[in-house]
């Protein structure tokens, strides 16, 4: 127990917990978004992410050849690789996600299979791309170059205003307004959030189920592969297995806020960043794991759905 | 293919066993098992020496991961595919067992047949635990529940001096000699054969279960847990019973487990395997008995036959779960078709 | 290594196709008289990385022994343990069960060793292990100790943590030292042995974060809090590196240390400037200072890994005392426990190896010191 931790690094721990809470939360939505529309869990995605984090490395080493030791960018350079980066890693991610519904979720969803079924051929997915990418990377883990120097805007009650930091607190605020319009207003949002209501009186008015289907795991892949690009420009570094821990605690963020629900995902990553903060800080970061789920099921307890959960209950079998 | 689609072998099968009388059954029974009963002799006799796996010990591997991944998929069909609760901690259970006995056996010296009850008694009373609370939500929030159970347990492991922290416990005894049979590291197959009673007990025991009332309400609350309540099942107490009944099971493996290898650590009670068991009930088939130790049976061996792929089986592994539940979405050998739900697209 | 996934894919479908046809055939098709080592370690999973790193040690060793043409051929074969003590617990009666065995080099980690010990034990099989640094695995009062069967060429850890405290804290003043472990078998053993020394000088904290952990700003916090002005780490590279960046980056200026899971030729890479200045030691030395240019190319080309990682010297020490017990005409499993107890060896960089009665080197309790300096690991003093 250490609590003078709480007074004097307060601020510092929030500001921390910000910018890790709102990278889990990009990567809840390709959770959640799915689950939404299908009721299913989305087991692959944390390879989604894996992927993204490759092909960060991918376009910022071999597209645009920044070595591992490159010196940091300025000015106009430093925005517009970090946009193709960006760009690339989203591609990918959306690409993947897409392929994943594909091969493993359509032909069992034609066949009206059980959910579980669906889940372990994810799970086949999921072991083949960690393992593939162990083959290809040699099982080393592997660095991004430093293009963004972590220069700070200065300090407020303890809490460092680094350009990363602040970068990974203001990119996923962006993209969630973005996307909570996209779902609210747009038709095809529309179409996501009636084919989540009943796919069967979607499919009467006319919605094109499959097309939705695919554009949810799209979008899911989509701010996966921001977060992928978010996580290596402040971590720097990726290895084969990096989506395993990252599939955990952003499912975990995903049911913290109530799964199947964007601004659940928002809050939920938010919660679980706060959490692992303080708790790794107050009780030391061994028991990190432990006090994050004895909070869900406390909250859960209460709140069955999650902290925005569905106001219907829907079962599952 | 729809000729491979729409063949379910578990009805042929339940066929074939409705058109027998007693004593063929009987003789049927004890033929089957006598085969299995012979299989850690099976690298040894020519015909069936294709089975043997290069670089593990054939004779070890029946006994983990098969032997012990059967009974754990038994236990975990209980609560996934006879009550359709989604369990990722199964592990857990195992994890319990298997450090009661490391405990009991290096600190008190007690031996595993004393210890087996206390393991099962610790697993079941940790079942209640979780499950009380765990169980008033539904679906994927008792997944992640159980996820987080299961990772507590590991972690709790890791971090106790009672349990070794990551080094674990060593020095655990190997079971006494029982019936004649010696247990240790020259007679693997004694092993075996105590974890194939081990399943033949859970089997009948599920198989009683099935035909009674509990089997009954877990049928009831699958199909619809609402229905189920207003038919006046009392549907907590049920699934609580599942739950329970499935971390006995677990728990006992655990306790033989961890007096076969000896030396007990953390990491071998980790995420991965809770997955790995819940991929073995559904590879073969939820719900179905035959199915489920089928499935598991062939999830723990094919990675240990395909070992002289040193790199890649694990690729081939992932391949092999994607290509089977495309081709078999129900798993090997389906629940019979009477006891499917209407399966509704939108669920 | 594309074509490598591509043509063991096209293998691997082939065999599981015909699964139920082919039988097992042993890869033995030399016509001369051979016998096999095996190698006991992680090369798929979570932990592959280890287990990747040395195995070309050891391949390299026997493939130059084989080149030699001499008069009995050594044939290695993998026994992949995934660092998994289940799975250990198959491979080992698996392995024993081999008669062409004669040794093996392993296991890489010290929980998967103490799984292998009552199968090896039985079988009178070595082992040589170039990893495996748990002190229970020597100590003649653990209940899971190796003896007789067990070596290892690495130095344990009760040796290695005091002379890291040592040369952690060397040059500073009033040193104050925080140290953290990865909660493995060895980073959590490592620092286990060194909370001892340092409590003598001076501790200001300690903290567990388990492997694979991303996000080390609020363990950072800590530390700064806390006032340290040494960090030891106990754990591997790949979360030195994040952990160290995360300090430099949040403004701690004290000394940064580490132990020998850190000293791999790729930490400068992966850590960056952060690496600048750290303070690490090892039992093992990274195999590239000890290789001539010739011996480094031949090591590429033969192993297919451009940069030698962790332990593959002493991977590669662990098959030279195979090799050399084998060249004196030592086939037996019984010749070779014999000979591996008796006889001193040399290995990489011409450093001597003789185990005593337990398995540990004698004299071996020389930890080296070595300093980051731009980019490049470089030996700086005995520790």
């Amino acid at each position: 127990m250490n609590f003078s931790v709480i007074t004097t690094q307060f601020w510092s721990l929030v500001l921390q917990g910000l910018a890790l809470g709102l990278i889990y939360s990009l990567v809840a939505l390709g959770y959640t978004m799915v689950y939404g529309v299908l009721r299913l869990i989305n087991f692959a995605n944390s390879e989604v992410f894996m992927l993204g984090t490759f092909a960060v490395l991918w376009v910022e080493i071999e597209v645009l050849g920044h070595p591992v030791t490159a010196k940091p960018l300025a000015g106009f350079e430093l925005v517009y690789t970090l946009v193709i980066a960006l760009v690339g890693s989203m591609i990918a991610c959306a690409v993947l996600a897409v392929l994943v519904e594909l091969v493993a979720y359509r032909r069992l969803r034609a066949r009206g299979a059980a959910p579980l079924s669906s889940l372990i051929s994810a799970i086949g997915v999921s072991i083949f791309l960690m393992e593939t990418m162990r083959m290809f990377t040699e099982s080393r883990p592997q660095t991004a170059p430093r293009l963004l120097d972590k220069w700070s805007f200065g300090e407020i009650a303890g809490a460092n205003f680094r350009i990363d930091t602040v970068l990974a607190i203001i990119s996923p605020i962006v993209i969630f307004v973005i996307l909570d319009q996209f779902v609210n207003r747009s038709r095809l949002g529309k179409a996501i959030r009636a084919v989540s209501l009943s796919e069967e009186n979607a499919k009467l008015m006319g919605i094109n189920i499959n097309r939705v289907i695919s554009l949810t795991f799209l979008i899911g892949g989509l701010t996966t592969g921001a977060a992928a690009f978010l996580y290596t420009t402040v971590y720097e570094n990726t290895v084969f297995n990096v989506g395993f821990n990252m599939g955990i605690a952003a499912f975990t963020a995903a049911v913290l806020g109530g799964i199947g629900n964007i601004r659940g995902a928002f809050y939920g990553g938010l919660a679980l960043g706060m959490m692992e903060q303080f708790a790794s800080a107050v009780l030391g970061s061994q028991w990190k794991a432990v006090t994050v789920f004895v909070i869900l099921v406390l909250i859960l307890l209460f709140k069955p759905n999650g902290l925005f959960g569905e106001a219907v209950q829907k079962t599952r079998t | 293919m729809s000729a491979l689609r729409n063949f379910n072998l578990r009805d042929k099968g339940a066929e074939i066993w409705a058109g027998w009388n007693r004593p063929v059954r009987t003789v049927f029974v004890i033929t089957f098992v006598l085969l299995v009963g012979l299989l850690p002799f099976a690298p040894s006799w020519g015909p069936t020496s294709f089975l043997n796996t290069p670089i593990t010990s054939f004779e070890n591997v029946l006994v983990y991961p098969v032997g012990m991944f059967v009974l754990m998929a038994l236990g975990l069909n209980i609560v996934v595919g006879k009550s359709g609760l989604l369990d990722l901690g199964y592990i857990a259970f195992f994890a319990i067992g298997a450090y009661s006995q490391a405990i009991l056996s290096t600190l008190y010296g007690w031996n595993t047949w004393q210890a087996l009850p206390v393991g099962m008694g610790l697993a079941m009373i940790s079942g209640v635990i979780l499950g009380l609370p765990a169980l008033r939500v539904r679906g994927d929030y008792l997944a992640i529940i159980t996820l987080g159970f299961g990772e507590i347990i590991r972690i709790v492991a890791l971090n106790l001096s009672v349990t070794g922290g990551p080094n674990g416990i060593a020095g655990i005894p190997n079971p006494p000699t029982i019936f004649g049979f010696e247990f240790n590291l020259m007679f693997p197959e004694h092993f075996f054969w105590l974890v194939l009673a081990m399943i033949l007990l859970t089997i009948w025991m599920i198989r009683r279960f099935t035909v009674r009332r509990p089997g009954r309400a877990w049928e009831a609350i699958r199909q619809d847990e609402d229905v189920a309540a207003l038919m006046g099942v009392n549907t907590l107490i049920y699934k609580l019973w599942s739950f329970v009944i499935g971390a006995a099971i677990g728990g006992a493996a655990g306790v033989v487990y961890a007096s076969k290898v000896m030396v007990i650590s953390p990491d071998m009670f980790k995420f991965e395997v809770s997955i790995l068991i819940l991929a073995c009930v559904v590879f073969g088939g939820m719900g179905n008995i035959w199915g489920v130790a089928l499935g598991a049976s062939i999830l723990a061996y094919l990675p240990e036959r395909i070992r002289f792929i040193a790199d890649e089986r694990q690729i081939i592994f992932g391949l092999v779960l994607i290509i089977m539940m495309n081709l078999r979405p129900d798993g090997l050998l389906p629940r019979k078709k009477r006891e499917k739900i209407e399966e509704k697209r939108t669920m | 290594m594309n074509k490598k996934i591509v043509s063991g894919l096209a293998i691997a479908a082939a065999t599981t196709l015909a699964l139920g046809v082919v039988v097992s055939s042993p890869a033995n098709a030399a016509a001369k008289k051979s016998v096999t080592l095996a190698f006991q370690g992680p090369l798929t999973g979570p932990d592959a990385q280890l287990g990747q790193d040395q195995f070309p040690g050891a391949e390299w060793a026997i493939a130059l022994y084989n080149a030699k043409n001499p008069a009995v051929k050594i044939n290695l074969i993998k026994a992949d343990s995934q660092c998994d003590g289940t799975v250990a617990a198959n491979i080992a009666p698996g392995v024993a069960a081999n008669k062409a065995v004669i040794g093996v080099i392993g296991t890489s980690c010290s929980g998967e060793a103490r799984n292998s010990f009552p199968a090896y034990k039985a079988a009178g099989l070595t082992m040589v292990a170039p990893s495996a640094s748990a002190v229970s695995l020597t100590d003649p009062k653990a209940p899971d100790r190796g003896f007789p069967i067990f070596h290892r060429v690495v130095a344990h850890d009760g040796f290695q943590a005091p002379a890291l405290v040592r040369y952690a804290t060397k040059g500073v003043t009033s040193p104050k030292i925080y140290l953290v472990d990865d909660q493995t078998t060895y980073g959590a053993g490592l620092i286990k042995y060194a909370i001892a020394p340092a409590k003598k000088i001076g501790v200001a904290g300690t903290d567990s974060v388990p492997r694979g952990t991303a996000d080390w700003t609020s363990v950072a916090s800590k530390v700064k809090a806390s006032g340290a002005n040494v960090v030891i780490y106990g754990g591997y590279t790949a979360e030195a590196a994040k952990f160290f960046k995360a300090l430099r980056d949040g403004g701690y200026t004290g000394i940064l240390a580490a132990g020998d899971g850190v000293n791999t030729s790729d930490f400068p890479d992966l850590a960056g400037k952060a690496a600048d200045g750290v303070r690490l030691t090892a039992a093992d030395v990274p195999f590239d200072s000890l290789l001539t240019a010739a011996e480094l190319a031949s090591f590429q080309k033969i192993t297919g890994v451009k940069v030698p990682g962790l332990y593959s010297a002493t991977a590669y020490n662990a098959a030279q005392v195979f090799i050399t017990c084998i060249e004196q005409g030592k086939l037996t499993r019984p010749a070779i426990q014999i000979c591996v107890k008796n006889t001193t060896f040399t290995g990489a960089g011409g450093s001597k190896i003789k185990f005593n009665r337990y398995g540990d080197i004698i004299g071996g309790a020389d930890v080296g010191g070595y300093l980051v300096k731009n980019g490049k690991i470089v030996y700086d003093a005995i520790a």
